[in-house]
């Protein structure tokens, strides 16, 4: 009972990071069809520039201001490089076939991962330990401030995110351009906002997701975002590209599961057991978990 | 553009055959890589280019391949010739049993099925299921090639085995192309509604198009193990198969463009190995370059290819 | 006897809270040009996908010379002599006229799966033939100029021309048209009746989707009219045009004839 406990709160811990990061990759899918493969590189850029932030700006300050001056600059940059990666890599490539927008991404992935390499050097960095180490011990299951910290915040933006998409008027124009982009140009939305706009809220909440890993790993390296990336896109996946709370319920489940299979099986083994389970969801639900059929006209 | 054609690849067969007599060893060694993965970009682009499915696991059957010749040779003792029908014939069962349960799912779901069946190979390759794969280090002192007696030991003896391999997948792709079969893949990719409609059992030529190039990935599978008398998981990562996503997306899906793709993605990365950091940050704005200027790759297909009986008067086609 | 007959029996075919067609029945005859029509939305093409296997209907029956064709696969449905054409054009376009009426000999080709890897002298005799009945089709519909251009880049009526070509090309017994008018012009729309009465002398029996009354009237022999789903009427041209039920459901519903 104590495993399946601890597993449980590691689990909601790591399947609220994989959300965040996830909801970059389904809102970018939604509207544009598109996978941002580069997404899972800039959740990693945030967090080097996390680390920067605290120790070239605040001089390594580490109070509640430091910490949350830290989150909003490492979003605001990181939603400034979205803007500037859906300029440059896709928006000449609207027109162009489904896979060279792909492939342009993984070249932007590239880019921005050895760019961070450039930067901030090949070898690991420690993230700094905003965040004090106060642990609770319930009966052998230990739960730490951190994990808390991170599943109270992750639910408190994806409430917001889905409040904002479901009940506000840019809500409504983000929705409607997920269905057809066209209908919604001639309807007066302005699609290209709209596009921006997704950028900026899904880099931001990646950027978010990024310093949640940083606090919680504390190591981080240029290529971790390629990997962790793959991961929320498989959460994407498994909820139904494109669809939110997919995203959200992907992230969780596949935190989850890795959380288990960790705990109860082996590590080594998590990787092929994650995607097993992937493919038997697929061959049952073809479409994801909360996915939807998308019904051609002949 | 026809005469080019026409000349190209006569001259091509003519500088690949002398070419390894011009090279150093580190060079001879690129060149038979280049070769290998040309072969295995080819099979790629049956599954991806031509039947249209999102396949980003191409490494899987490529690993394959190796890895059966590796085991064969090293704890059976088969020779390396030996294992090469069982590493193309394994890979094709394999990808026909793979394809069966997910060719019908949507283009970004087919993809992350396929990337997740290449991490599964590379952890259980990894983890040394059933204690014959070698675990992380892999399974080195394979034997050389024995043609009739003589031992293909030298680099170069490698590198005409490589070329051999090509010639006959070129063959095959040539054979492909002026089927119905790979007719059929090209009308699948591009309407499969209209293709059922004129009667095109959609279904099984996907489950082909995937065997087929799973055959073929897995025999250049054999060459590398010969190349490297040795097999290790990371040469199969899932890294790998991105990389062969993207040299049929930037060449383009026709046999010059799979040839300038591996040129592009690989060699050239190789020439430029000096500047080691700054390596592949500038080769990612390349690639980012290179699908604005040319979406469908540098050198993309072309139809139009018809008995000439059917040609009248001046309407020539592409 | 296995007739060329096609007989629907109480077709209904549901969407959600949507019934599309409705329990519609209608015999198609050996030799018949035989016309469905109907107000826009009143489930003709929808009937064609269940005739031609893209749908499933709930319930009913569609038997084809006397073997039930419902929920059987496109591909399957095309086996048995049943070809369409689709009311949007659905060529393949990037590739060239040749080729979309090649593929129309897909069916026919006695080709294996092996021969896309190793050529016999079987395959290449087979090949050879193939792209000779493609001449055929060629010539018969007056795309002979047009054999290597991509039909994407071709004007609408030719376009339609390739794909009947592409259909006669499985040489069918049945021939399933989907507004095969739509969008062409006066003296296009001749040459298409012609056409069509051609294609009925070589021995295939249509089936057609219109809305070109004038076009309907010349060239069907029997209609059945549909109107939200249900037959409202059946019978020859002429019947039909004094049939008032089929006058109000034009009428009261929309001006639509040109």
């Amino acid at each position: 009972m104590d495993i399946f406990l601890q597993q449980l709160a590691n689990g909601l811990t790591i399947g609220s990071m994989f959300a965040l990061v996830a909801l970059g990759y389904t809102m970018v899918y939604g509207v544009m069809k598109l996978i941002n493969f580069a997404h899972g590189d800039m959740v990693a850029a945030s967090a080097f520039v996390g680390l920067t932030i605290y120790t070239q700006v605040l001089g390594q300050a580490t109070s509640l201001g430091a910490v949350i001056a830290i989150f909003l600059l490492s979003a605001i940059a990181m939603a400034c490089v979205g803007i500037l990666l859906e300029r440059l890599a896709y928006r000449p490539l609207r027109q162009a076939p489904r896979l060279s927008a792909v492939v342009s991404a993984l070249g932007a992935s590239l880019v921005i991962q050895n760019g961070i390499m450039l930067v901030w050097g090949p070898q690991m960095r420690i993230f700094p330990e905003l965040v004090p180490q106060v642990y609770w011990d319930f009966g052998g299951v230990v739960i730490s401030l951190i994990q808390v910290l991170i599943l109270a915040l992750s639910l408190i933006l994806m409430v917001a995110l889905y409040l904002f998409v479901e009940k506000t008027r840019m809500g409504a124009a983000i929705r409607a351009s997920a269905i057809d982009q066209d209908a919604a140009r001639l309807m007066g939305i302005n699609v290209n906002n709209v596009i921006a706009l997704i950028f900026v809220i899904g880099s931001s909440l990646g950027a978010v997701g990024g310093l949640f890993i940083g606090l919680y790993y504390r190591g981080i390296t240029f290529n971790m975002g390629w990997q962790y990336g793959l991961y929320a896109f498989i959460a994407a996946i498994l909820g139904g590209i494109g669809n939110i709370p997919g995203a959200m319920l992907g992230g969780m489940l596949l935190g989850l599961f890795q959380a288990f299979i960790a705990g109860y099986v082996s590590s080594t083994w998590a990787d092929a057991f994650t995607f097993i389970l992937l493919i038997l969801i697929l061959i049952v639900r073809p479409t994801g978990l909360l996915g939807e059929r998308v019904a051609e006209k002949v | 553009m026809k005469n080019l054609e026409r000349f190209g690849f006569p001259a091509f067969i003519i500088v690949m055959a002398i070419l390894p007599n011009l090279l150093n060893s580190r060079w001879q060694a690129v060149a038979i890589t280049f070769l290998i993965f040309t072969v295995v970009a080819l099979s790629q682009d049956i599954i991806l280019g031509k039947a249209g499915m999102f396949n980003m696991g191409q490494a899987l059957f490529f690993g394959m391949g190796a890895y059966i010749t590796a085991i064969l040779n090293s704890h059976y003792g088969w020779p390396m010739l030996a294992t090469i029908p069982v590493a193309i014939i394994l890979p094709a069962i394999f990808g026909i049993l793979l394809a069966g349960p997910i060719v019908h799912l949507r283009g970004d779901y087919l993809l992350v099925t396929t990337i997740g069946f290449n991490i599964v190979f590379v952890q259980v390759v990894q983890n040394n299921l059933g204690g014959i794969t070698g675990g992380p280090n892999g399974i080195f002192g394979l034997d050389a090639i024995n043609l009739f007696g003589m031992q293909l030991t030298s680099q170069l003896s490698v590198y005409y085995f490589a070329f051999a391999v090509l010639l006959l997948t070129l063959f095959v792709m040539r054979n492909l192309e002026k089927s119905k079969a790979g007719r059929a893949l090209h009308y699948l990719r591009e309407d499969q509604l209209a293709a059922e409609s004129i009667g095109i059992n959609t279904r099984i030529y996907k489950i082909f198009a995937f065997g087929l190039g799973a055959g073929i990935a897995g025999l250049a599978g054999t060459v590398f193990a010969t190349q490297y008398a040795a097999v290790s998981p990371e040469a199969f990562e899932f890294i790998q198969s991105v990389l062969f996503f993207s040299i049929v997306l930037v060449g383009g899906s026709s046999i010059p463009g799979i040839l300038l793709g591996v040129f592009v993605m690989f060699v050239l990365p190789e020439i430029f190995r000096e500047f080691a950091t700054w390596r592949f940050f500038i080769f990612g704005f390349a690639m980012i370059l290179a699908m604005i200027l040319r979406p469908r790759g540098i050198w993309p297909a072309s139809f139009g290819k018809i008995p000439k009986f059917l040609i009248k008067e001046s309407n020539h086609g592409a | 006897m296995a007739h060329n007959e096609l007989i629907l029996t109480n077709v209904t075919k549901r969407f959600g809270g949507l019934t599309a067609v409705d329990d519609l029945s209608f015999t198609v005859r050996d030799g018949q040009i035989y016309g469905i029509i109907g107000p826009n939305g009143a489930g003709k093409t929808t009937v064609f996908n269940c005739i031609t296997g893209i749908y499933k209907s709930e319930e009913g029956s569609i038997k084809w010379r006397g073997e039930e064709i419902r929920g059987m696969t496109p591909y399957q449905i095309v086996d048995r002599g049943i070809v369409r054409t689709f009311q949007t054009i659905r060529l393949f376009s990037q590739m060239s006229v040749a080729e979309n009426i090649m593929s129309g000999r897909h069916i026919k080709s006695k080709q294996n799966l092996f021969h896309g890897i190793l050529h016999t002298p079987a395959s290449r005799r087979d090949e050879l033939d193939n792209w000779h009945k493609v001449e055929e089709q060629l010539e018969f519909f007056q795309l002979s100029e047009f054999a290597a251009t991509p039909t994407g880049s071709l004007p609408y009526g030719v376009q339609r021309r390739v794909e009947m070509a592409r259909a006669m090309a499985v040489d069918p017994t049945l021939l399933i048209l989907d507004e095969p008018a739509a969008g062409l012009n006066d003296s296009e729309t001749m040459g298409l009746l012609e056409t069509i009465f051609k294609i009925r002398d070589k021995g295939v029996t249509v089936l057609l989707i219109e809305h070109d009354m004038d076009m309907v009237m010349e060239v069907t022999d029997y209609l059945t009219v549909i109107n939200f789903g249900k037959k409202i009427a059946e019978g020859t041209p002429e019947e039909i045009q004094k049939n008032p039920a089929v006058i109000e459901a034009y009428l009261g519903s929309e001006d639509d004839d040109e």
